[in-house]
């Protein structure tokens, strides 16, 4: 496959935009939305939810 | 345990440390939508720096992350100076603190590609988008290629 490249030089690499196709971009555009500090603060909740559910996990185990 | 990022910036900013935010909580900052568990920077290799970096992680109780406890490990600046990239258990969460990433090199050669952002009363210097999609390129793990999707999806959402 030939290689292509963004206007700026970055190259398009196939492999990548074959997973490109998976993403979900409805959640970037929300998250771009948002300030910085917004998106950090998103991402400290998602980190203690995830922690929840590992210790949820393990009391089950 | 999550990073507690308000406090980590306040105590790099507040002690001056020279650093770089890289790394997954980077890709946030740009709007990823992917989960890190950890906040990695590059800190500049000065000695004066290092020294900066050592007082403002010290009150933290930094400790190898994953290591047993009880090892010999001084969170100082001879440490530091010895070694490179540091992978840490802090009080305010997981931290790496890198001398140096693949593909992009030391605090040094990454600051022309860099933005300052703000955030929680802080300005804090973040690689850029585009620099990030090369190292996470040049990292070549598996694990990275659907980072790297979503990141340049970002480009392209941002106008590329």
């Amino acid at each position: 496959m030939a290689s292509q490249c963004y206007p700026d030089g970055v190259e398009r690499d196939p492999v990548i935009e074959e997973y490109k196709k998976h993403v979900d971009r409805t959640l970037l555009r929300e998250n771009l939305k948002l300030t910085v500090e917004q998106r950090l603060r998103n991402l400290m909740e998602l980190q203690k939810l995830s922690e929840e559910l590992r210790r949820a996990g393990r009391k089950v185990r | 345990m999550s990073v507690d990022y308000a406090r980590f910036f306040a105590a790099l900013c507040g002690g001056g440390v020279e650093f770089i935010l890289v790394g997954g909580t980077a890709a946030n900052v740009h709007g990823s939508a992917r989960l890190t568990q950890d906040v990695d920077i590059v800190y500049r290799r000065s000695r004066e720096n290092v020294a900066r970096l050592v007082a403002a992680l010290g009150p933290f109780d930094p400790y190898l992350r994953g290591a047993p406890p009880g090892l010999p490990f001084r969170w100082d600046a001879e440490t530091i100076s010895r070694g490179l990239n540091f992978t840490l258990q802090t009080k305010l969460g997981p931290v790496d603190t890198l001398g140096e990433i693949t593909g992009g090199g030391g605090y040094d050669a990454l600051l022309a590609h860099t933005l300052e952002i703000g955030a929680f009363g802080q300005r804090i210097r973040c690689l850029d988008l585009r620099k990030l999609i090369e190292v996470k390129r040049a990292a070549g793990r598996p694990k990275d290629l659907e980072a790297v999707a979503e990141l340049e999806a970002l480009l392209d959402e941002s106008g590329g």
